[in-house]
């Protein structure tokens, strides 16, 4: 075992490694036998502290809230693919990375041909739990695009909002609404060009979209932009 | 080896059997694991989260998350406990860094959860039984490197937050936790 990679571990259980970062090895722990043992053994390092918290009454009352989740959330695999034209499973790369080299493939994937124009950034958005739930491939000039790589759960009365957020100054910007988890051509509005770090998201907003034009539901997945000329 | 705290892994129920359950699909196995370790996760939820209702939320979806990440749960790679606990941890980080979720809840409300956070933290080393060696390993550290350690795993803080906190640059914060880190770990290897 190395000390880099239990350093890393460490700092992975401490939740001190900034969003991206922890979202991709969490990913990485389905891959890589000895990231996961690393981490497990971080775990069991700081387990004591947590079993200096109080044991509180009223768990069991959850259950009943718990079971109606259980049935529709079981994915059949770890990361079931939702979209038709994918030439391999998304866990071949997604966890590699690395958001840079799924825009090489995204041109492939998309189109079944290289002649589809590079986007300009490409951000992966992770659930709460870290795991990969969509794609937005953001071309510039009002053209975006995204792709689902995992199952999502939308209620009969919700419908999901992608947003990204080009500068704290001009706050969120929808960039469409979404029927259901297909890859989808998005409808934005003439943004200045995507950068680099730029945070894209996908709410759970009341049907016909959110009534402020702001997000207001909640965040079914979030991720932050990787600017494919800089790979 | 933390012989103690290794005794007290071990829950009344096999969790790891309950895991593999889990992954079979047998809710039983589920309702076993809330019922065994439930208690605990509102416990830990709650020191990180303050509220009742947050806890319980975060309670909840991690009881969903282990249902639907049972069958990744490798048996002999860690305790199951260690493993639930870090699905919890990861729940109760997310909302706590959720900023727009945050910014619901009234400014009095965030007050007393930050507070809550601190003394928790600062409360972690003496909750430790006496003979658990994580106790003896953190209490050989510099009190800032202890601290700031206890503040990021007990009180769920991040580096920036921590520097704030200790009122020292970030780069040292993060400094301090590294190293404190890699001593604790060969304290305990």
């Amino acid at each position: 075992m190395s000390a880099d990679l239990d350093g890393k571990a460490d700092a992975f259980v401490l939740g001190l490694l900034d969003e991206r970062a922890q979202a991709e090895l969490e990913v990485e722990m389905e891959r890589d036998p000895n990231w996961c043992a690393a981490v497990a053994r971080a775990r069991d390092r700081m387990l004591p502290l947590d079993l200096t918290a109080a044991v509180l009454p009223g768990a069991a009352a959850l259950w009943d809230g718990i079971v109606p989740l259980l049935a529709e959330r079981r994915p059949v695999s770890p990361v079931q693919p939702s979209v038709a034209n994918q030439p391999r499973p998304p866990r071949r790369w997604v966890p590699a990375g690395i958001a840079a080299a799924i825009g090489i493939l995204a041109g492939a994937v998309l189109g079944g041909t290289w002649l589809v124009p590079d986007p300009v950034v490409v951000a992966v958005l992770v659930d709460e739990a870290g795991n990969p739930t969509a794609v937005v491939e953001d071309f510039g000039a009002a053209d975006a695009r995204i792709r689902f790589v995992s199952g999502v759960d939308v209620p009969d009365d919700r419908q999901m909002q992608v947003w990204t957020l080009p500068s704290a100054k001009m706050g969120p910007v929808s960039l469409g609404l979404l029927t259901g988890p297909q890859g989808t051509e998005l409808d934005p509005p003439r943004l200045p060009a995507p950068t680099n770090g730029q945070l894209y998201e996908i709410t759970l907003e009341p049907l016909g979209g959110s009534p402020t034009g702001r997000p207001t539901g909640r965040i079914l997945a979030k991720g932050l932009a990787a600017r494919q000329d800089e790979i | 080896m933390d012989t103690s705290a290794m005794a007290e892994t071990d829950a009344p129920v096999d969790l790891t059997d309950a895991l593999r359950r889990c992954a079979r699909e047998e809710h039983q196995a589920l309702r076993l694991i809330l019922e065994n370790e439930g208690g605990r996760m509102l416990g830990i939820a709650q020191r990180m989260l303050h509220r009742r209702d947050l806890a319980e939320e975060a309670v909840q979806e991690s009881m969903v998350q282990i249902w639907r990440k049972a069958h990744q749960f490798r048996a002999g790679e860690g305790s199951a406990r260690g493993w639930i606990f870090a699905i919890l941890r990861n729940r109760c980080l997310n909302i706590l860094r959720d900023g727009r979720r945050l910014e619901s809840l009234p400014s009095e409300t965030l007050t007393a959860m930050q507070d809550a956070r601190l003394e928790a933290a600062g409360a972690g080393l003496d909750a430790l039984g006496d003979r658990v060696a994580l106790k003896d390993c953190l209490t050989g550290l510099e009190p800032a490197t202890r601290r700031a350690i206890l503040l990021a795993y007990v009180g769920g803080f991040t580096h920036g937050e921590i520097a704030a906190i200790q009122s020292v640059p970030l780069g040292t914060c993060k400094s301090w936790i590294r190293r404190g880190l890699d001593l604790l770990r060969r304290c305990l290897s």
